[in-house]
């Protein structure tokens, strides 16, 4: 990796960034409820910076971030989250997916943060979704990798297909 | 609905039922959590779980049984009813306690048959694992009154044994046995369910016992009952769909032991016995069930005569075993279902024994054929006796539990008439002929050298099923009981068989001197037929049902094949083809339409100037698309449109689709460069500097297409909606559903079952790019 002054402002400012970066997404997702923004938009807004976190300092140091070792993890925690909320109801004797409190019922209100299983289901849409872009920019990274390290053993590289 | 049964409970009742099913269901991961402790502890601890699950159906039993009913998702009507009734006992019995000998027996044969293909003791978890799991699900199968109840462990049944035939992962042969075993009973698994499902249109219920009382005869009784009937016989490997359970054979043999007599084949026989209060409604379905049961009495009769390999004949000699059990749930009357039920019972003690013997005498000498195998009655004298018991059990001689499941057999038969009479004799037999070839070829004839002693956790198993062969023989109540009682749900009326030795010549017992007259023929006979029984063999594997399997899924793949090559293999072709056909129909949808004074050009005000300015840049852009070679420019100038596009939706006021938009337009412009620097940089220039093949085709495409969505959309946006849209209605009820951000909202609540649906697609990407790319390397 070079170390121009480009380089060197973009890890800076990355390592600077991830933190807010996952308080914004946090935050897109549990106001989801108020306004604009949801798991979907909050899982790929955390998934960016991790992003970040790969371009500043490349793949090997970008994996030792425990939320990147555990991605594919949360991911299915969060498809199972989902569909708990989702399944949950049936055992109760309502429809699949109602939402608790009815539509007649008290919400928890803490501040602004609105409590409701419909937040639950979208914290399980944000782990996937979260989960799905670490997951692929790990592996798209880890492939990269690899090709380089098969150009270089192999400074031949085309004819493969003869 | 009908009120449920409602039980005060936790009372002695619900114990004596949920105890049985919850040990033999935790057994399971018992197992798998004792393999983790420590690999050799996972037998112990399935071995202990197997024994208490048996001392626990038999003690609920001796309480009398009982009836368990819970709703578990009364929105669909679904209840959760478990009943320890007769048939229940009897299977559940045989599950766990040929399960309990099969697992003695397993803990010693497993380390060594892991040893023989130089595998790791760690890898016998699974195999304890799924066998109990198998047990488990044979349990709560033969407790369920619940029709979807039934179908979820007769699924998890398939499951399980899908992994036991497949153990042997490492062998192509047992793969493909395994995936054949899983489609034939899985896809006819789904007859069940569809059978169900008519009931419950019909009727508004699931539960057996209701169906019972609420059908009559007629076409829906006729489909449903048969649909179901299907998925139990095959199951049972009965004609034509047999020929999975030789396959099978590709298992261990304590798997196969377990399949053939207590499990898998048996819970095929259970579910018919189970609706057989439905089914013996229709006089069609008991004929049906006659003809398929004889037809499998023939066949593997006859095919058992034919075949060297020991598990083969055992396998062919179970499909007509299952025959005679099925023969004998059509023949009906006061003697069809509880003989039918006696039968399993004394077949499950032989054949278990049969098939620890063939395995016992496979690590004894290291062969699997008959004609390899002789004279080892002489290694081995623990074992010929104990499995002689056994085949003489099965082969139906006085003084073992055999004899009266023939007596029983013949008397069914008797009743109905004469020529099934005759039709069970020589079914019998047959049985009585293949059976002895199996044990005298193993232990009669010139001895041979170089048979090892075998340790005894492989002897014990096949002594102590022998001995209760025995022990059936002479004291035949206690096993007569289980049968009535089973036989009394099956026929849903008080069953009556007595069981006994009478010295006089009455029909049953003539017919069984006949039995053995005929069956002693054919054994002095075998030079003379055994050219034409080989024939017939040779013919079925050319013409049978097992060719029209092979052949289909050779052509489902081939299909498959084709549609992903004609899908995958250009990309232009492929975009074409939806792009082309979609322009053309919407084009003929809009020239039907009368378009006069439709297409309306509204006002442009001062305020819509940053709107129509972003407009023409993204038309700019997709301009530019057509011209640009690069492509990594090529896929700045897409992302810049798509940019650009999300500025419009935010100059609508629609920020939540703006910002999905960015974060989209971002996440995507990163895959494609990071795709494109896998390509080498040469190859990209190359393609790049290559002249663009046939561009009046795509700018003819890119015409219609382009053009006609245009028209279309112009014109729908040229008029205000007549009719109040859905999306009023989202607005109204948004505040219900204690939200303010009403797309949030429609995500999470009104249409969370499409989210549902989509994220479960997400996930299954992941897992695709990630096989894709890993590209087989294992972590």
């Amino acid at each position: 990796m070079n170390s121009s002054v480009t380089s060197v402002l973009t890890r800076a400012i990355s390592k600077l960034l991830l933190l807010p970066t996952l308080v914004a997404a946090a935050a897109i997702l549990v106001k989801g409820y108020s306004q604009p923004g949801d798991g979907f938009s909050a899982g790929v807004v955390a998934g960016l910076g991790v992003l970040l976190q790969y371009l500043a300092f490349g793949r090997e140091e970008a994996e030792k971030l425990p939320v990147v070792r555990s991605a594919g993890v949360l991911a299915f925690v969060g498809l199972l989250l989902a569909l708990l909320v989702a399944v949950v109801p049936l055992f109760l004797g309502d429809p699949l997916l109602t939402h608790y409190p009815p539509p007649e019922g008290e919400v928890l209100i803490f501040g602004t943060l609105e409590i409701l299983t419909a937040v639950l289901f979208d914290v399980g849409v944000f782990l996937l979704v979260f989960g799905f872009s670490v997951v692929t920019t790990s592996i798209l990274a880890r492939t990269i990798a690899d090709e380089e390290e098969y150009a270089l053993e192999e400074p031949v590289g085309e004819g493969e297909e003869a | 609905m009908v009120e449920a049964r409602r039980e005060r409970w936790p009372s002695l009742t619900s114990l004596a039922v949920l105890l049985p099913l919850v040990l033999a269901l935790v057994s399971a991961p018992a197992a798998a959590l004792a393999g983790a402790l420590r690999p050799r502890l996972a037998a112990v601890a399935g071995t202990a779980f197997a024994a208490l699950s048996a001392l626990a159906v038999a003690w609920g039993w001796s309480m009398g049984g009982g009836t368990v009913d819970v709703p578990w998702a009364p929105s669909y009507d679904l209840r959760f009813t478990v009943t320890l009734d007769g048939l229940a006992v009897l299977y559940a019995l045989l599950a766990t306690g040929i399960g309990f000998a099969v697992l003695v027996y397993s803990s010693r044969y497993l380390p060594l048959h892991l040893e023989h293909q130089g595998r790791p003791e760690s890898d016998g978890g699974s195999f304890y694992f799924f066998i109990l799991l198998f047990m488990g699900s044979m349990v709560g199968l033969a407790m369920a009154q619940d029709l979807i109840l039934l179908f979820v462990f007769w699924d998890l049944t398939a499951i399980a044994s899908y992994y036991l035939i497949g153990f042997d992962r490492h062998e192509e042969d047992s793969r493909a046995s395994a995936l054949m075993a899983l489609l034939v009973t899985g896809v006819t698994a789904v007859l069940l369910l569809i059978g169900a499902l008519m009931f419950y249109a019909a009727h508004g219920t699931f539960s057996i016992p209701e169906l019972v009382r609420l059908t009559e005869p007629g076409p829906l009784l006729t489909v449903a009952g048969g649909l179901i009937a299907v998925a139990g016989l095959a199951k049972s490997a009965q004609v034509p769909l047999h020929f999975w359970l030789p396959r099978a054979m590709a298992a261990p043999t304590p798997v196969s032991a377990y399949l053939h007599s207590a499990a898998m084949v048996a819970a095929g026989v259970f579910l018919i016995g189970r609706v057989y209060p439905l089914l013996q409604k229709s006089d069609f379905l008991l004929d049906a069930l006659l003809v398929v049961g004889l037809a499998s009495m023939a066949v593997g009769g006859v095919l058992a005569l034919t075949r060297d390999v020991l598990k083969q004949l055992l396998a062919y000699s179970t499909i007509s075993q299952y025959g005679y059990v099925v023969f004998m749930y059509g023949l009906g009357g006061k003697y069809g279902a509880t003989g039918a039920a006696f039968y399993v019972l004394a077949h499950a003690l032989s054949k278990s024994a049969l098939f620890l013997t063939a395995g016992a005498v496979t690590e004894a000498t290291g062969e699997t054929r008959l004609s390899r195998i002789g004279g080892l009655r002489k290694p081995l004298p623990l074992l010929a006796a104990a499995s002689g018991l056994a085949a003489a059990g099965l082969a139906a001689l006085p003084l073992t539990i055999g004899f009266f499941k023939d007596e029983l057999f013949f008397g069914a038969a008797l009743e109905r008439g004469a020529p099934f009479a005759v039709f069970a004799v020589l079914g019998a037999a047959l049985t009585f002929a293949y059976v002895w070839r199996f044990w005298s070829g193993i232990f009669l004839g010139p001895t041979r050298d170089g048979a090892r002693g075998v340790p005894a956790a492989l002897v014990w198993p096949v002594v102590v099923l022998g001995a209760l062969v025995l022990i059936g023989g002479v004291l035949t109540e206690p096993f007569a009981e289980l049968a009535i009682a089973a036989g009394t749900v099956s026929l849903d009326a008080p069953a009556t068989v007595e069981p006994a030795y009478h010295l006089d010549a009455r029909p049953e017992n003539l017919m069984a001197l006949a039995t053995f007259a005929i069956g002693t023929l054919l054994i002095l006979s075998r030079p003379v037929w055994s050219g034409s029984a080989r024939a017939a063999s040779r013919f079925g594997e050319s013409f049978g049902p097992e060719k029209a399997y092979d052949l289909t899924i050779r052509e489902l793949n081939r299909l498959s094949d084709f549609v992903h090559r004609a899908e995958v293999r250009d990309l232009r072709s492929r975009v074409a083809a939806i792009l082309l056909p979609a322009g053309i129909l919407v084009g003929a949808g809009l020239l039907a339409t009368p378009t006069t004074d439709v297409y309306r050009v509204g006002e442009v005000q001062l305020r819509d100037v940053p709107l129509l300015l972003a407009l023409v840049s993204v038309a700019v852009a997709s301009l530019t698309t057509t011209f640009t070679k690069r492509h990594v420019t090529l896929a700045l100038v897409l992302s810049s449109v798509g940019f650009v596009l999300a500025v419009v939706y935010a100059f609508f006021g629609a920020p939540d689709v703006a910002l999905v938009a960015v974060l989209v337009e971002v996440i995507l412009t990163m895959v494609f460069i990071a795709t494109l620097k896998l390509v080498p940089r040469k190859v990209l220039h190359r393609q790049a500097n290559l002249p663009t093949e046939r561009p009046w085709r795509k700018v003819f495409f890119a015409t219609v297409a382009g053009a006609f969505a245009f028209a279309v959309v112009w014109g729908t946006l040229s008029q205000p909606a007549a009719e109040q849209s859905v999306a009023d209605e989202h607005l109204r009820l948004t505040p219900e559903a204690h939200a303010k951000d009403s797309v949030t909202a429609i995500l999470a609540d009104f249409r969370g079952l499409d989210t549902l649906g989509e994220i479960t697609v997400v996930a299954l990407v992941v897992l695709a790019i990630a096989t894709l790319l890993n590209r087989g390397r294992l972590r």
